[in-house]
């Protein structure tokens, strides 16, 4: 990212205002799309140059589909996908004749497509306004302007101490500030606690943490990383808006490490609740005593960009600005948020804070008895499941329990075709590899990676060639644009599965290298992975040249 | 007051080089040759094309030369066999995006003929030929010919401070555009011309240049 | 690809070092930077890059031309014919009123050894010391103030200052738009952190990227600058040390600064105290910090008073000569450094030393094999008075437009006409060929080779990368080929053989060739063994004792100011777009982007006076009035108005009168007091001399 934009946006904007991107969106909420105005009015309150707010306009999928008095946007995520093969896509767009991006000529009504309402229990999903609606019928209400909010997944822990699941209570601040635990005894217990960061890395949090302390600096940031872009992913989404007050102590405990004055929570534009959600806990916490004047909490919304999950392009995004991936280095521990040392921590991450900062490092340690992994974990399931959800579990239980016991296998006497975990970038386990441990390593030996926690079930009917081409053309929409293995490789990939010619695999192969080993970050890096499971598992499908 | 030079070994060869220093940095004191197409030396290293991958002793997988600093002691290969295969392959990926080859003399032409890149063998979409924007009596684009390597609009933000480019769009519809997308007349351009002269496709050039 | 040339740019005082890349079928085809540029690091600006199509740009002058009768029809000539008529005028008017009744006029737009062989010609061919160059109008006063308080006439350090300062005051210039890549590089430092305090009655670009902006009235500069230095040694940033140890005069100076507390500076220049004290505490806090001035600073009655000043406030900081800590006046053209430091002026030889110094004239003599005079000659407005007088009757013009850029255009007009002879040596027709005798097409810096010097005493070569067009030929051949008419013989195959004697004569050239030059030139001055000095006064000031001198002077109001009849004060300048006369970049497509003069006002005075952006207005001063297109915008203070001098039809420098620099006679462009008012909708094309 431009050092220089980041330079001048810290100059003329106050960090609590609306960015160059909250003006633009607010314009297009208002009026339904984006007049030149309106990006000179953002340039003008951001400090931003007109060409730079130019190119955020261009950038987020908020921005870039006009809307009708009525804006539904249909969930064209992974879950959605393996609940209907994207049949709820068509019939909206035939109901509606509308194309995806469309707005009715005479303004009443447009169809956007939008990547993972985090409504994966209840597939398929259609947001209608505010409202998110899913599940059976919910084509119907919505071609019949009757949406209704769908219900909230069950939660439940399988711990006797839970983490995750506990809801925050401020007990580990209030621990600090009774018992005055010092910055460094707090960084060294996160540190001892050996917590892994649950965004998809596994970097450890306390060596992130070291880093952003020693960077030299009198302002330091701490953000929140909300934006669970991983479609069939509902872990964050659970955390912002059900348990926020166990976010907040987290990054409140960060700040208190590390030296931060400020902390920033992006959350997903596809998860309307959240940001409300967070505020009211802030203003409570702010009433209490717990955020305030030592440190507090800024909420920014994102605007429809899964690349901004990773973290140079989240803090352009909060920024305001398009959220491309920079190289590291610099890391954002040393130079970060408005280029100052930020620690950047994923939601889940974040909230296992808390419980170290009462319990200490062993108790945390000891959660995960039989995997190297420390802490216990958050995993959700898919529609597909019999009991899809949101459940707290130790690390290293079989991936088979978690989802035949836990989630109690497929409904309908379906039968598991293979599982893909952590997201989009995670490879794809064949049903009879399911005893694989669920755990980091464990998970990377067989190709596959513990991501965010997701587990999502294609059933016995999927196409895996059309699983290719899902994700593949999630994989090109997404790509930043900035490094050039992604920006086109993905698109090429695509191609060849969406082509209907049979595919060589040579070719293919030497693609899939070169996102792996050129991309500049993890989404063109990662997007080979379940092509690969594909590969393995399921060559005779994919449609290869002989 | 200045850190203690490095030393690194480049394809063999010995060489030193100031704190800081990335290993393309190196590789180029060594005289060796590494591929890019993102890297203009009056710019901060960007680290998207990608083409510049080199073997370093150590490492997994090879490392983008232009983003990755020295280590004292570093080992690098210039030419290690997975690094050059990449290189050839995104070479291949950003000429099959365009609609035409690009001119004999700019910098893509020649890191692909000396890569050995011939024709794009990928089929499919190609940004959208049509004809250069010359509303400006010395800039003009060539918007099918860009491959979004950023120096254009870094040059305006890193050499010029004009900010009058910025990149558009994302993933395989990213391209380039000055202020609103009105062209350069219509922007805050200050006609210093680092744009045009960094391009390394001419998709920006100079309006008397224009083919 | 064709054939490319390294060169040095023509326009500013910067020195862009630039290739240029010739077109098989004669001309340029373009220009690009050269990457390995000290002062410009692999940038240009449009000027050059885009803006030289003018060299072959069909009014190009390509054959002598001569007026037979003074006022008639100029008619194409021979150069033998045109020479002859040369050498014959100015040997009868040589003969009849001795040599001082002929001037010459050197330009810094040309090479140091153009300017260094037309001053030997004045000196040893004809005789007189009457030999000036533009620099007189723009940075005399600096040349003056730097010489007297610190001992050398040049900046004291380099633009790679601004990489590694913490702060810098930037005093009447706008870098952005005058000198536009090293505007870049202050704007890149400012980004970076360096802290800066623009201190403009215009509210220049850059001062959006600074920490403060200062809007003193026009005129009020010395205030200002003893205001801050106030501040400063109240407040305890005075170098003691450094004082004591290699300065005088600091106590004559100290005296002086209780009268300039800030709430008294406030009341002459209208700067609020607490900003004056916030932007000496910025340059005090520094570390390291440097101060840029630009003709916001010299082209003033009192401009050279004010660089002493300028002078002073880095002496009792101690912040001088170290890197980072640094004077840099930012120079307007090409070689507005190299033309004087060749002693193409009236009162000094090469490196400003006297033309009274017995030893200095008789060395000059050894070489050149004449008997010269030791009697200072002219300056510019001197040469126009005493030709309006009857005492000059001839001139040689060579690469300046007098009648467009001098002040006080109708008294220009006026001595161009008393003359007898008058000699233009220019690439085009200007305001002030019309007055000429003869004509001569001259060249291009696109067409010679030489060295200009640029604003950080860099000796930087000059490559030709086409020929001149038709019979035009390069300055050097035509300034040889009078001098060996009129009798003395310029004993020089080539530029590089001029800058050998230049060496030869001048010990800070000493270690001067064009061999030693290579890519990246060398600041002045250059040892015998050729090792240069990019920082002056490390560890001693170039005066008397090594010491420098701290002037005492106190503010002094400006030479005009705002009364009833013409209430708002003018300041000129100039754009982006255009250079000075404009005579290049109007033959451009630079006119695509900016097409004529306009007057800046602030809203508030247009709304009071009934302006409207766009509106077509009269200008009128105590001397002249002018009409052009109003510009309503608050970037520039109220109570002032601002414009360029870019096209002839706007004439804005006869709106200027005769007040000047008390020191140098630098003219004082920028404050004329005005009456602005808008005018019928019929606009006159022409303007009206008053």
């Amino acid at each position: 990212m431009s050092r220089n934009l980041v330079e001048l946006v810290r100059r003329h904007h106050a960090f609590d205002a609306p960015t160059a991107l909250d003006v633009l969106k607010d314009a297009v909420e208002r009026r339904g799309e984006l007049t030149d105005e309106d990006r000179r009015e953002a340039a003008r309150r951001s400090g931003l140059p007109e060409a730079a707010v130019h190119g955020v306009s261009t950038f987020y999928d908020d921005l870039l589909t006009p809307r009708g008095a009525r804006h539904l946007r249909v969930c064209t995520g992974t879950a959605c996908f393996a609940a209907t093969g994207d049949a709820h896509v068509d019939a909206l767009r035939d109901g509606l004749g509308l194309q995806l991006g469309e707005r009715a000529a005479d303004g009443s009504v447009s169809l956007a497509e939008t990547v993972c309402l985090g409504f994966c229990h209840s597939a398929p999903a259609v947001r209608d306004g505010d409202t998110v609606d899913a599940g059976p019928g919910v084509v119907e209400r919505a071609l019949a302007g009757a949406c209704v909010a769908a219900a909230e997944p069950a939660w439940s822990s399988t711990l006797a101490e839970p983490v995750l699941t506990r809801p925050g209570d401020w007990s580990g601040l209030r621990r600090v500030r009774e018992e005055g635990v010092t910055p460094e005894a707090l960084l060294e217990a996160v540190t001892a606690a050996e917590i892994r960061g649950r965004g998809g890395a596994g970097f450890p949090a306390g060596v992130k943490w070291g880093f952003a302390r020693a960077a030299a600096g009198e302002e330091k940031f701490v953000v929140a990383n909300g934006d669970e872009g991983d479609p069939g992913s509902y872990i964050d989404k659970h955390l912002m808006e059900r348990n926020t007050a166990l976010l907040l102590e987290g990054m409140a405990l960060a700040a208190h490490a590390v030296g931060a004055s400020h902390g920033f929570v992006l959350v997903r534009s596809e998860y309307p609740r959240s940001r409300p959600a967070l505020e009211a806990a802030a203003e409570a916490a702010r009433a209490a005593g717990w955020l305030g004047e030592r440190f507090d909490v800024t909420v920014i919304e994102g605007a429809g960009s899964y690349v901004v999950g990773e973290e140079t392009a989240l803090l352009a995004c909060l920024e305001g600005l398009r959220g491309t991936v920079s190289a590291r280095p610099p890391f954002p521990a040393q130079e970060g948020l408005y280029g100052r040392p930020t620690v950047v921590n994923n939601v889940e991450t974040l909230c296992n804070v808390p419980f170290v900062a009462v319990h200490g490092a062993d108790a945390y340690r000891a959660l995960s008895p039989d995997a190297p992994t420390a802490g216990s974990k958050l995993v959700c399931f898919n529609e597909r499941f019999a009991r899809p959800g949101v459940y707290e579990v130790p690390f290293g239980v079989s991936t088979r329990w978690l989802c035949e016991e836990l989630a109690g296998g497929l409904r309908d006497g379906r039968s598991i075709k293979g599982v893909q975990i952590g997201g989009p970038l995670g490879g794809i386990l064949p049903a009879e590899r399911l005893d694989t441990a669920f755990d980091f390593d464990a998970l990377a030996a067989e190709g596959c990676m513990l991501g965010h926690g997701g587990i999502l079930a294609f059933d016995d009917a999927t196409s895996m060639r059309d699983v290719a081409r899902h994700l593949l053309r999630f994989g090109a929409h997404e790509s930043c644009g900035k490094c050039f293995p992604c920006r086109i490789g993905l698109q090429r990939a695509h191609g060849l599965f969406a082509a209907d010619a049979p595919i060589d695999r040579a070719r293919l192969e030497q693609l899939l290298e070169t996102l792996e080993l050129g991309s500049l970050c993890a989404h063109g890096g990662g997007m080979p992975a379940p092509i690969r499971s594909l590969l393995r598992w399921w060559p005779e499908e994919l449609g290869l040249a002989a | 007051m200045s850190a203690p030079a490095l030393t690194v070994t480049v394809d063999g060869a010995s060489v030193e080089v100031p704190a800081g220093a990335t290993v393309l940095d190196a590789a180029r004191a060594a005289g060796r040759w590494v591929p890019t197409l993102c890297f203009d030396a009056r710019q901060a290293p960007f680290g998207a094309c990608r083409a510049c991958l080199v073997g370093v002793e150590g490492a997994a997988a090879p490392l983008p030369a232009c983003t990755t600093p020295c280590r004292d002691g570093m080992a690098i290969d210039t030419e290690d066999a997975a690094g050059r295969r990449v290189a050839h392959a995104v070479v291949e990926l950003v000429l099959s995006e365009l609609p035409r080859a690009p001119a004999p003399h700019t910098e893509l032409a020649q890191v692909a003929r000396r890569l050995g890149v011939g024709e794009p063998r990928w089929p499919g979409e190609t940004h959208a030929p049509a004809p250069p924007d010359v509303r400006h009596p010395y800039l003009a684009f060539q918007h099918e010919l860009c491959i979004s390597c950023g120096r254009c609009v870094r040059a305006c933000d890193e050499l010029q401070g004009t900010f009058a480019l910025t990149a558009t769009g994302r993933g395989f519809g990213a391209n380039v555009a000055a202020g609103l997308d009105a062209g350069f007349r219509d922007s805050a351009c200050v006609a210093c011309g680092a744009c045009a002269d960094t391009c390394p496709t001419d998709a920006i050039t100079e309006v008397s240049l224009l083919p | 690809m064709t054939e490319s040339v390294t060169t040095t740019c023509g326009y500013c005082g910067v020195g862009c070092r630039l290739e240029a890349h010739r077109r098989e079928d004669d001309g340029i085809a373009s220009i690009s930077p050269a990457l390995d540029g000290p002062a410009n690091l692999g940038h240009t600006c449009l000027k050059g890059r885009f803006a030289h199509r003018f060299a072959r740009h069909r009014e190009r002058l390509t054959t002598p031309l001569i007026r037979d009768e003074r006022g008639g029809p100029a008619r194409a000539a021979s150069w033998e014919e045109a020479i002859e008529r040369i050498a014959a005028e100015l040997g009868r008017v040589r003969a009849a009123h001795g040599p001082d009744a002929i001037a010459g006029l050197a330009s810094s737009r040309a090479t140091n050894e153009d300017c260094y062989a037309m001053a030997r010609m004045m000196r040893a061919a004809i005789g007189t010391n009457n030999i000036d160059n533009c620099s007189r109008v723009c940075h005399s006063p600096t040349s003056f103030a730097l010489r007297k308080a610190l001992g050398l006439s040049g900046a004291t350090g380099s633009f790679s200052d601004f990489d590694h300062t913490g702060a810098t005051l930037l005093i009447g210039a706008n870098p952005t738009e005058g000198h536009p890549v090293v505007g870049a590089r202050i704007k890149q430092a400012t980004l970076r952190g360096m802290r800066l305090v623009t201190i403009d009655p215009r509210r220049i670009e850059l001062a959006d990227y600074g920490v403060l902006h200062l809007a003193p009235r026009a005129g009020t500069n010395a205030a200002v600058v003893l205001g801050i230095a106030h501040v400063l040694a109240r407040d305890g940033f005075v170098d003691h040390a450094f004082v004591a140890a290699r300065t005088d005069g600091w106590a004559a100076f100290a005296e002086l600064l209780p009268a300039y507390a800030p709430a008294a500076v406030e009341a002459i220049s209208g700067v609020p105290a607490a900003d004056l004290e916030r932007a000496a505490h910025v340059y005090g806090e520094a570390s390291e910090a440097c101060i840029a001035w630009g003709l916001g600073v010299t082209e003033h009655k009192h401009g050279s008073e004010v660089v002493q000043l300028i002078c002073d406030v880095a002496l009792m900081t101690g912040k001088i000569g170290r890197p980072g800590s640094a004077l840099l006046p930012l120079r307007g053209q090409n070689n507005v450094q190299g033309s004087s430091d060749m002693g193409a002026l009236p009162d000094t030889y090469t490196a400003y030393r006297s033309v009274a110094d017995e030893a200095v004239a008789s060395s000059f003599e050894d070489a050149w094999g004449v008997p010269l005079s030791r009697t200072k000659g002219y300056t510019i407005p001197q040469m126009f008075d005493a030709a309006v007088a009857g005492e000059l009757k001839a001139m040689y013009v060579f690469g300046e437009d007098v009648a467009q850029t001098d002040p006080n255009t109708a008294h220009v007009v006026h001595a161009l006409e008393s003359l007898d002879f008058l000699v233009c040596q220019d690439i085009f027709e200007t305001e002030t060929t019309k007055y000429a005798d003869v004509i001569l097409p001259a060249s291009s810096f696109l067409e010679k080779s030489g060295t200009f010097t640029n604003a950080e005493r860099r000796v930087q070569l000059v490559a030709p990368a086409i020929d001149p067009p038709g019979e035009a030929r390069t300055d050097f051949e035509i300034i040889k080929a009078v001098s060996r008419a009129l009798g003395h013989e310029l004993p020089w195959a080539t530029p590089a053989d001029a800058m050998d004697e230049i060496a030869a004569l001048t010990p800070d050239w000493a270690g001067i060739s064009h061999a030693r030059l290579g890519r990246r030139g060398l600041q002045w001055p250059v040892a015998p063994d050729g090792s240069d000095a990019p920082i002056l006064y490390e560890r001693a000031f170039a005066r008397e004792g090594g010491r420098a001198h701290f002037a005492a002077l106190p503010y002094k109001a400006p030479g005009d100011a705002a009364d009833d009849e013409f209430p708002l004060i003018l300041v000129t300048g100039r754009r982006l777009q255009h250079y000075n006369a404009g005579t290049m970049t109007r033959r451009t497509g630079n006119v695509e982007l900016v097409d004529a003069d306009v007057l800046e006002i602030h809203p508030d005075d247009a709304a009071r006076l009934w302006i409207s952006d766009g509106d077509r207005i009269s200008v009128r001063s105590r001397v002249g009035r002018i009409e052009l297109p109003a510009q309503v915008t608050d970037r520039i203070e109220p109570g002032h108005v601002f414009t360029t001098f870019h096209f002839p039809e706007t004439r804005t420098n006869l709106l200027v009168g005769a007040s000047a620099d008390v020191n140098t006679s630098c003219p004082e462009y920028k404050v004329v007091a005005v009456d602005v008012r808008p005018i019928g909708e019929q606009p006159a094309r022409v303007p009206a001399l008053a």
